[in-house]
């Protein structure tokens, strides 16, 4: 069963009870933030659950509008599988485990809290989730966008964003009409 | 500061509810106005507190914002931490899901391959230029930069790995460089 207004892009069937798990395990898993980069690479490269260009467009819109960018990916990849009831049972199950693990670490926290080991790893594992979020760009450049005027809108975002540091919304705003002229002026799938 | 069990519920929502609908670019953009409310309006924690429970879920796996359940853990127990999470993902969460269905309505037309097709490369870019803006404030600053990048490669060539061996590893480097005084 796919989603309700019809939709022909490829989208994996995929049980309820299996979207549980396959979100309540990358809730659990995903250290360090950067959950968005977790769920698309289990559900796009990993799982092959949805098309990866039409779960990058959807990403974009999502990253306009408020909210965390986990649960803001969770909701898109729950309803693309399973409609209304994926798009909540998705972000429910992805929370439940962090839910509970954040309040057990929060009870013990204050004894490990003095080690300088805790740190140093938790900065080790800070860099590697990095480099998801740069393997996860890297990959949607090449499967989801790879002609030059894509690469340079793609290498204007980090530049604009990444480097100089400004604010992500008006620079969206400021290359997504060229971004989508381009791609219109081309007209082709 | 204690008031009533109700009335702190509500004080959640209120501060948290409004909080997720201001929160562009990812709850990391609304971290110093959870501070500020909680350290500075609604005295839930002291800034030595803050400092802690924000590590804290940096540290623990899921999104940086379970620092909300943290919060409303310590302001109403488990109630609390449950109220301060929905609070804080469910009115984003709703837009973004109506938001979503009104835009598959247009499914095919060529303005809407257009947009996706236009859109897809700033999201890239936008991964992209999360990974670039923590890097840059990384404590551990050259030895980050070269293991964001090992990983990320590992992470390319191999599509099916799971990351968690990789971060792990990752954690057991820096912890080793740290002893061996390489560190920066």
């Amino acid at each position: 069963m796919q989603v309700d207004d019809g939709e022909k892009r490829a989208v994996a069937e995929v049980t309820l009870p299996a979207l549980f798990l396959a979100f309540f395990w990358l809730g659990c898993t995903s250290f360090g933030g950067g959950t968005g980069g977790w769920v698309y690479r289990e559900m796009v490269q990993r799982r092959g659950w949805i098309d990866e260009r039409a779960f990058l467009a959807e990403m974009a819109l999502g990253q306009s509008l408020p909210g965390a960018n986990g649960i803001k990916m969770s909701v898109l990849a729950g309803r693309r599988l399973k409609g209304g009831i994926g798009a909540f049972t998705a972000p429910f199950a992805l929370l439940l485990g962090p839910f509970v693990i954040i309040l057990l670490v929060g009870a013990a926290y204050s004894r490990i809290a003095g080690y300088r080991a805790v740190h140093v790893v938790l900065d080790g594992v800070a860099a590697a989730v990095v480099g998801l979020s740069f393997a996860t760009g890297i990959s949607a450049i090449a499967k989801g966008a790879a002609d030059p005027s894509a690469i340079a809108i793609a290498a204007a975002t980090v530049f604009c964003v990444g480097v100089l540091g400004w604010p992500m919304l008006p620079v969206m705003l400021g290359l997504a009409p060229i971004s989508i002229g381009i791609a219109w002026a081309r007209g082709r799938r | 500061m204690r008031g009533s069990f109700a009335g702190n519920l509500l004080a959640l929502i209120a501060v948290f509810a409004p909080l997720s609908l201001l929160s562009f670019g990812g709850s990391n953009s609304v971290i110093a106005d959870i501070a500020h409310q909680s350290v500075e309006v609604q005295r839930w924690t002291s800034q030595r507190e803050f400092a802690d429970l924000f590590a804290l879920s940096r540290a623990a796996p899921g999104p940086g914002s379970m620092l909300c359940a943290l919060i409303g853990w310590k302001v109403a127990g488990l109630t609390g931490a449950v109220v301060a999470t929905v609070a804080f993902y469910m009115p984003a969460s709703l837009l973004l899901f109506v938001v979503a269905k009104i835009w598959s309505r247009w499914q095919g037309a060529r303005w809407h391959q257009a947009v996706e097709r236009g859109m897809a490369p700033i999201a890239a870019g936008l991964f992209l230029s999360g990974g670039v803006a923590v890097l840059r404030v990384a404590p551990a600053g050259l030895v980050a930069w070269i293991a964001a990048i090992v990983a990320a490669g590992l992470l390319l060539y191999w599509p099916k790995l799971h990351p968690v061996p990789l971060l792990v590893a990752s954690g057991a480097i820096f912890e080793l460089v740290d002893i061996l005084g390489g560190a920066p």
